[in-house]
């Protein structure tokens, strides 16, 4: 009998654990599909895309509609799945989109040696704004547009660079 | 009045709800693919078999070769493929040019980061041998069990027959 009465007392408690839990879980899916498919923050950092975005840190607000649209353009400063390591996602602007040319150095600290690369069907190239330290399509090649993550539109902090990109 | 706006604004946000779980459940954890084509005869069939597909293993890198993955294309990005994983990053991968004409052959080394996938019907298939070997991030989920057909109804193949 004193079974029971517990099997009962255990049944309600439940059942309201169900109930928070679950309206936990709608917020945090309605969190989550804001973040991935309309806007979210990222912390940047790196020496690859100086001037624009500072060597120590930088949070930028990403959109991740325009890359669904298609409707990204030379000039862009995008988040890009790395080609050579999937666990890491880099900064970079858009320098060239399909069926562009595009003319680079091949080694800006040492020659004024250039090359000039086709970007085939399907990819972008793109490169960090501080061409001497800047591992990008230079180095690893077109990238595949499905490795596009979003687009940095906004600087949030430091509160002194705050403004459009 | 009011409580008919109520009600359509509570059964809006019920479909939404439900909408959301299956979103979540598709993206991040499985879903129910449709794959055709002739590029993997006789795996899966031309005209199509319903296929569950999960989205767990490429996430904590446990694809291999072998395995039959759904892949975003590189060449076209709105689309997504279906082929046999035959090298990850670091293998010698070996295959024919032309294996409608000729027995040439041509060797690479899978760079860092990518896989090398093939259809299993190589006379029929757009793959690595066309396009190059595809960043890893581009696999989005690994097929698991076929559903449809019911005569072809059971678990993928881990190794091309």
């Amino acid at each position: 009998m004193k079974l029971l009465s517990y099997i009962k007392q255990w049944k309600s408690a439940a059942r309201e654990a169900v109930a928070q839990a679950s309206i936990a879980a709608q917020f945090l899916s309605f969190i989550h599909i804001t973040d991935a498919y309309i806007c979210s923050t990222t912390l940047v950092q790196g020496p690859s895309m100086l001037p624009t975005l500072n060597y120590s840190g930088d949070v930028v607000l990403i959109e991740h509609l325009s890359h669904r649209l298609g409707k990204l353009e030379p000039g862009d400063i995008l988040l890009v799945r790395s080609p050579v390591d999937p666990k890491k996602i880099v900064a970079k602007r858009i320098v060239g989109m399909e069926g562009d040319r595009v003319t680079y150095l091949t080694e800006p600290s040492y020659s004024e040696s250039s090359r000039t690369v086709l970007v085939p069907k399907g990819h972008v190239w793109i490169q960090g704004d501080n061409v001497y330290a800047s591992a990008d399509s230079r180095y690893f090649g077109a990238v595949p547009y499905g490795l596009i993550q979003g687009r940095a539109f906004l600087r949030v902090w430091p509160i002194g660079d705050f403004g459009y990109l | 009045m009011w409580s008919i706006i109520r009600e359509a604004f509570d059964k809006t946000l019920l479909v939404a709800k439900a909408y959301g779980i299956l979103h979540i459940t598709n993206s991040y954890l499985c879903t129910v693919a449709l794959a055709y084509g002739p590029s993997m005869i006789p795996t899966i069939n031309l005209t199509g078999d319903l296929i569950l597909a999960e989205r767990i293993s490429p996430r904590l890198r446990k694809v291999g070769v072998g395995d039959i993955v759904i892949v975003r294309s590189p060449v076209v990005p709105s689309r997504v493929v279906t082929k046999r994983v035959v090298g990850m990053e670091g293998d010698r991968v070996t295959y024919l040019l032309d294996p409608h004409n000729s027995d040439e052959v041509r060797s690479t080394v899978v760079p860092r980061g990518h896989v090398w996938i093939q259809g299993d019907n190589i006379y029929n298939s757009k793959d690595s041998r066309d396009f190059g070997p595809v960043p890893y991030a581009l696999v989005e989920a690994k097929l698991l069990w076929r559903v449809w057909p019911p005569k072809d109804f059971g678990p993928m193949q881990h190794i091309a027959r």
